[in-house]
């Protein structure tokens, strides 16, 4: 109920005498008392989309949380093999594009007599991984300069909060995370002929954004992602009462 | 779910209060003549300050509804059962007290430390001792284990009852002054300043509002004024097959004889306790106030004497304009009849009740006033004490006096009563036609049939507001 200035609240009985605007206020007040304290609050994270009389629109973190939109480049991942190694292959663009030379790899080489290279398909691969979350700025340019689909940043995650400054360090045990990814085009899978690749590799090489491939995050931890559709969200639908 | 558990948790309050009465009532059939220990020892030291300190945790908790907000929810036990489980915030009650215990209790080096450590309790003692003449449960022959003894809850029931009220009320201001003075802070002596000012201009309001009650009820003795108030202005018994006569009527409550006089005292103790819209003296977290240099319990103790007065404010107001104890309507011989003279804790201890679930509701409406109105600036509240109470005040008097020469059976007086009511009512319920938002209170009418409506039954409103 907005309050219309332009009125002059002098001429106004009810605001003169003071007492029946002060019962309507009360009134007021006392509407929402009632109904917040009858009404168990609606928990959806989606505050828009709340549903019920309660008008509580907090959402009470870290308990809830809200999720992020689904363009939000969250925390780094580095993408396994189906043999539970990274893809990387120890190539250095990401280090090389990163505006804020946060990422640090040392490059190791399989012995000729390692069954991992049999084919000598793969030869490098990196033995230190490293990302400073602390100095990365979230652009994504390295999940661009990657030509093997190796790093992504699809976990939908936040950099968790740490003690010292040590453990915002991250190294391959803790960025090796998710579903393993394989191409068509990887050396490993090179086909015989040259038919179309099966349709779960099409599927793979679609980002996990957009639920074509169900992406395995931690356990314990839910994310509702939002569904993006062409229509605008309605901003009044946080406007309640 | 959630609403049963706030039934739960009003029913657990309500068993609490009645038991708390009855022991009251036992204990005093016990002590007779003596009474007044157990008296002194439960209602001011039990109830009021058990009401006070929760109150500072529904201060917070029901502002946060009020404003669509959780509230205090975090403190809690780490014991097995009542790991991770709030309780509405209850646990922040000690969690608040134990804070304010063991803070550093700071004394800034050029303060007086007499009058600095006077301050606090000049605040606090008054306001307790207020409740001494406040009856809180009827005087019942209370029986339990052979003793027999009329007992009344009450810890003094002296001939000039309400006088007290006002004298000791009127001391308050003492505390609020001298600490502003001792602490040798030029803010909080202005806040000092402010406080006294505000308490010693609403005083004569204060004072003036009862007089209509106390010549109403010819008595300035409080149970005698809820006595007066049992009486019904209309109705009478009547005979119901099945269920024998009923005493149905409207009781003299005076609210109803006397509405002028209850906004005009409300108002004026409202200044009295210093709290929104009347905090001036001391805003919280924007005006630096009288207790700035305080801290720990001194702080505290200035804190709780904010909601003693609340609790006894709303009890003095149910006292006298509520009906006190009394169910009202017919209610009270129906249950008299119903339990017999014989029950006396019982029935005594179920009036109490009624009592404190009146003065529950009206400090409920006390924070909700808090957390409605934006607070006066200080011209405001002088021009409010002494150009609008006052006079309002004096011409109550004065009407009340007339009309009570003329018809002595209050019935002139409540008819008046109740034209003033309808009137604010009326007005308050008056929705303006530009109102378009507000689809819930027009759905059932048109907008224009509704406006229609109500400036038609008030032709003198709509002609003022047409000016």
């Amino acid at each position: 109920m907005a309050y219309d200035a332009s009125k002059n609240p002098s001429g106004d009985l009810r605001e003169r005498l003071y007492l029946p605007e002060l019962i309507r206020g009360l009134a007021i007040t006392t509407r929402h008392f009632l109904r917040n304290l009858f009404n168990p609050r609606d928990v959806n994270s989606e505050v828009q989309e709340r549903k019920g009389a309660n008008l509580v629109s907090t959402v009470s973190y870290p308990e809830e949380k809200t999720p992020y939109p689904p363009g939000y480049r969250g925390l780094h991942r580095l993408v396994p093999r189906e043999d539970g190694k990274p893809r990387c292959v120890a190539c250095y663009m990401c280090a090389t594009i990163c505006p804020a030379q946060c990422i640090y790899i040392e490059a190791g080489e399989y012995a000729t007599q390692d069954p991992a290279s049999e084919s000598r398909v793969i030869e490098k691969f990196p033995t230190q991984f490293v990302i400073d979350e602390l100095r990365c700025i979230v652009c994504g340019l390295c999940v661009d300069a990657c030509p093997k689909d190796a790093i992504r940043m699809d976990t939908g995650l936040h950099t968790p909060s740490e003690y010292n400054r040590a453990g915002f360090v991250w190294d391959i045990p803790k960025l090796l995370q998710g579903p393993p990814v394989s191409h068509p085009s990887d050396p490993w899978s090179k086909r015989p002929s040259s038919a179309p690749p099966p349709h779960q590799h099409a599927e793979a090489h679609t980002r996990i954004g957009e639920g074509l491939v169900q992406l395995k995050l931690p356990p314990g931890e839910h994310h509702k992602r939002t569904e993006v559709t062409d229509q605008p969200v309605p901003v009044t639908r946080f406007l309640k009462d | 779910m959630k609403a049963f558990s706030v039934f739960i948790a009003i029913g657990v309050i309500l068993v609490t209060v009645f038991w708390l009465s009855a022991l009251a009532y036992a204990l005093g059939a016990v002590l007779g003549d003596w009474a007044w220990i157990s008296n002194l020892a439960i209602l001011l030291l039990g109830f009021v300050m058990i009401i006070a300190t929760l109150l500072t945790l529904a201060e917070r908790k029901w502002s946060a509804m009020i404003q669509d907000r959780i509230g205090p929810n975090r403190a809690t036990i780490d014991v097995p059962g009542l790991r991770g489980r709030a309780f509405g915030g209850l646990f922040h009650v000690a969690t608040d007290a134990l804070k304010m215990l063991f803070k550093e209790d700071f004394r800034p080096k050029n303060a007086d430390p007499l009058l600095f450590n006077l301050g606090p309790i000049l605040a606090f003692a008054p306001v307790l001792a207020l409740f001494a003449v406040v009856p809180v449960g009827p005087q019942v022959t209370a029986r339990i284990f052979g003793f027999s003894h009329q007992v009344g809850l009450q810890v003094s029931n002296p001939d000039f009852g309400m006088l007290w009220v006002l004298a000791i009320a009127s001391l308050a201001v003492y505390g609020t002054s001298l600490a502003g003075w001792a602490s040798n802070n030029k803010f909080a002596l202005l806040g000092g300043v402010r406080a006294s000012s505000q308490m010693i201009s609403y005083e004569v309001a204060l004072g003036l509002g009862l007089v209509g009650v106390m010549m109403a009820f010819s008595s300035v003795r409080l149970p005698e004024i809820i006595g007066g108030q049992a009486t019904h202005l209309w109705g009478g018994v009547t005979n119901v097959p099945g269920l024998g006569a009923i005493d149905f009527g409207i009781p003299a409550w005076g609210i109803l004889l006397q509405p002028i006089g209850f906004v005009v005292f409300f108002t004026a103790a409202f200044a009295e306790t210093k709290r929104a819209p009347f905090d001036v003296p001391e805003g919280e977290s924007e005006i630096i106030g009288y207790f700035v240099e305080y801290s720990g319990m001194k702080f505290g103790l200035f804190m709780i004497s904010e909601f003693a007065e609340v609790v006894i404010l709303s009890a003095i107001t149910t006292d006298i304009f509520f009906g006190g104890w009394q169910l009202g309507f017919g209610g009270d011989a129906a249950l008299t009849r119903a339990l017999g003279p014989e029950h006396g804790i019982l029935l005594g201890s179920l009036y109490a009740t009624i009592f404190w679930i009146k003065v529950l509701v009206l400090c409920y409406v006390q924070l909700a006033i808090r957390w409605t109105f934006p607070r006066f600036r200080y011209d405001q509240i002088q021009n409010l004490g002494w150009k609008i109470l006052l006079p309002q005040a004096l011409a109550n008097v004065f009407v009340t006096g007339a009309l009570l020469l003329f018809d002595p059976s209050l019935k002139m007086l409540a008819i008046v009563g109740f034209l003033e009511i309808g009137f604010v009512l009326a007005l308050a319920a008056k929705t303006s036609t530009d109102e378009t938002d507000h689809a819930g209170d027009d759905a059932h009418l048109p907008a224009d049939a509704h406006g229609q409506a109500s400036t038609a039954a008030l032709p003198g409103a709509a002609a003022a507001s047409h000016h």
